[in-house]
């Protein structure tokens, strides 16, 4: 598996809007969009988790080169928090349920647009890695603080 | 959550922001999705979890630890 390009960002982008998929770039692979210098190896979404976006995401999966199945097909229709794909051309995280954002509607209100990728705002960025508590976070906290600090004053 | 940072470290971090925004989004890209091999993470090509406890709890349980996957 090569690594994530921005041709198949882009290609992201198409299929979902195409679909109309309801999504945000989280995680790093959304600090790494808003202009965070760092290393990932795929790209999360934040997805808004309700049966009508699940079937665009169904949709847009297919045409991207995912190779559902039709029981992992009914997994994601089914609502679960956490989806993880490497059964298409790149590796693809789906966040239904990030730990410290409780509703997708809040951040999607607070998104910020990055030559047409919807993404996270730094705040909830950082907030979801402060909720998950994971050790590899712990460690790459204090760099993302004051890339937020740094950023914001760029505003 | 509060850190104590170097003022070196600091520095360099700013210097690497800044370098960071004078790249276009093509670039950033390319430089910062690097594809290395995850133990266990990796060998399955789809997997799905009902919560995110039970995809962390599944994390502890069978990733290796110097993953960093682990809660604190």
């Amino acid at each position: 598996m090569a690594g994530f390009d921005y041709k198949q960002a882009e290609e992201i982008r198409h299929a979902f809007q195409r679909y109309q998929v309801r999504y945000l770039f989280i995680g790093k692979s959304g600090a790494i969009l808003l202009g965070y210098p760092d290393t990932t190896q795929d790209a999360d979404l934040f997805v808004e988790k309700s049966p009508a976006n699940s079937e665009r995401i169904v949709q847009a999966l297919r045409d991207l080169g995912f190779g559902l199945t039709d029981s992992q097909t009914q997994e994601v229709l089914r609502g679960k928090d956490f989806v993880q794909l490497k059964n298409g051309p790149f590796d693809l995280d789906l966040v239904f349920a990030p730990d410290g954002i409780e509703r997708f509607e809040d951040a999607w209100q607070r998104r910020v647009e990055v030559q047409g990728f919807s993404v996270c705002d730094i705040d909830d960025i950082v907030r979801s890695k402060q909720a998950t508590n994971r050790q590899k976070d712990r460690e790459s906290l204090p760099r993302l603080l004051k890339f937020r600090e740094w950023l914001k004053k760029q505003h | 959550m509060a850190f104590e940072v170097d003022p070196r470290t600091e520095a360099q971090w700013i210097e690497e922001f800044e370098a960071a925004a004078r790249r276009p989004l093509e670039q950033r890209i390319k430089y910062a999705f690097i594809h290395t091999y995850k133990p266990v993470l990796d060998d399955e090509p789809f997997r799905s979890f009902d919560t995110m406890e039970e995809y962390r709890k599944w994390c502890e349980e069978n990733l290796p630890e110097w993953l960093g996957y682990g809660r604190v």
